[in-house]
């Protein structure tokens, strides 16, 4: 079928996607790990909001005031020179989480909601385009190049969608990110996890695709 | 400062592009995605490393800063694991939406095999592993 796009058209159609999102939202995406915290959205909301509560870093300061007088009693703040205690110890318990704040939040990733919406417009996405093209066809199989290089038995061939499912699931998950986060993402911030998470799952796909052409 | 809104604007906008360019270069063609891993097609290899060339002198001129993420142990087992799936089933994470969406309805298997996966990535490094992803895992 040649009704796909000429190589050029789809590099200049990620780049674009991948360089308007950065550019949009200061942001990565992946969507591997949208799928993490989709798939875990109970414990993500719970999360985003205990870190709401936290949200300004006037209310953390307060609330570490206030543990800090609850753990040590009123008195004296404890960043003063101590007469009789060990100042530095008590600078070293207080100071860092207020310092590391900041840094912390400016990497968040987005929320939730927002990871949801991606996963639901890439079907949307995916749905125009095989729509306007011409090539949706509802069917039971995965098309004729799945049934000549895997299986044609429709039981076996669950069997392997659902096994190469949690493979892509688990492996996206421990190496932190997939063609989209670490391939496209990263790779183009020239990040070394990223280049040898893709060179390795590449690497490992080529591989694994050659047994099913000429030896499977 | 960008506002949730704005930011849920933008994602809306990546995933639509995201699932119309990736079906429309065949990336849910599972024997389309056989030949490119097989180098018998190189038209999708090049769309993919043609895209990070062109990422890679964006990011450069447009000078977008880098989160650093160290390289953990969890990275190269975890990639073997996911090229190995991807082969097999033809899914990165993102494909099998897009195949569900062309009409491929058994793709719902894969998806479902990749929220076990996901699922059993989480319990077991919080158990097993302890691989620390950092604060801002892609």
């Amino acid at each position: 079928m040649t009704t796909y796009w000429p190589w050029w058209a789809g590099a200049v159609g990620l780049a674009l996607v991948t360089v308007y999102h950065a550019l949009a939202t200061d942001r990565s995406f992946g969507v591997s790990s949208a799928w993490d915290r989709v798939v875990h959205w109970r414990r993500e909301r719970r999360l985003e909001r205990m870190d709401e509560e936290f949200a300004d870093d006037r209310a953390l300061a307060e609330a570490l005031a206030a543990a800090t007088a609850e753990h040590f009693g009123p008195g004296p703040s404890p960043v003063r020179q101590h007469p009789y205690g060990q100042p530095g110890t008590l600078r070293v318990d207080v100071e860092p989480p207020a310092g590391d704040r900041p840094a912390a939040t400016s990497g968040r990733p987005a929320p939730l909601f927002t990871q949801a919406a991606l996963l639901i417009s890439v079907f949307v996405g995916g749905l125009i385009a095989a729509v306007t093209s011409g090539r949706f066809e509802l069917r039971l199989d995965m098309g004729p190049g799945f049934r000549s290089l895997v299986t044609a038995d429709p039981v076996w061939m669950t069997v392997l969608l659902f096994a190469g499912g949690v493979l892509v699931g688990f492996g996206t998950r421990l190496a932190g990110g997939c063609s989209s986060g670490h391939g496209l993402n990263g790779c183009g911030r020239l990040r070394p996890v990223s280049i040898l998470a893709t060179a390795v799952f590449f690497g490992t796909a080529v591989a694994v695709s050659f047994l099913l052409w000429k030896v499977i | 400062m960008r506002t949730r809104g704005a930011i849920l604007l933008a994602t809306v906008v990546t995933g639509l592009a995201l699932g119309f360019t990736v079906a429309n270069i065949g990336f849910g063609d599972y024997a389309e995605l056989n030949r490119m891993f097989t180098f018998q097609d190189l038209r999708m290899f090049l769309s993919f490393a043609g895209a990070v060339v062109i990422i890679v002198c964006a990011f450069a001129v447009l000078r977008v800063r880098r989160t650093p993420e160290r390289i953990h142990g969890g990275v190269v087992p975890g990639a073997v694991l996911f090229g190995t799936g991807w082969a097999i089933s033809g899914g990165c994470p993102a494909i099998p939406i897009v195949q569900v969406a062309g009409g491929y309805l058994p793709a719902l298997v894969t998806i479902a095999g990749i929220v076990v996966g996901v699922r059993l990535c989480r319990w077991a490094n919080a158990r097993y592993f302890h691989v620390d992803r950092g604060s801002c895992a892609l």
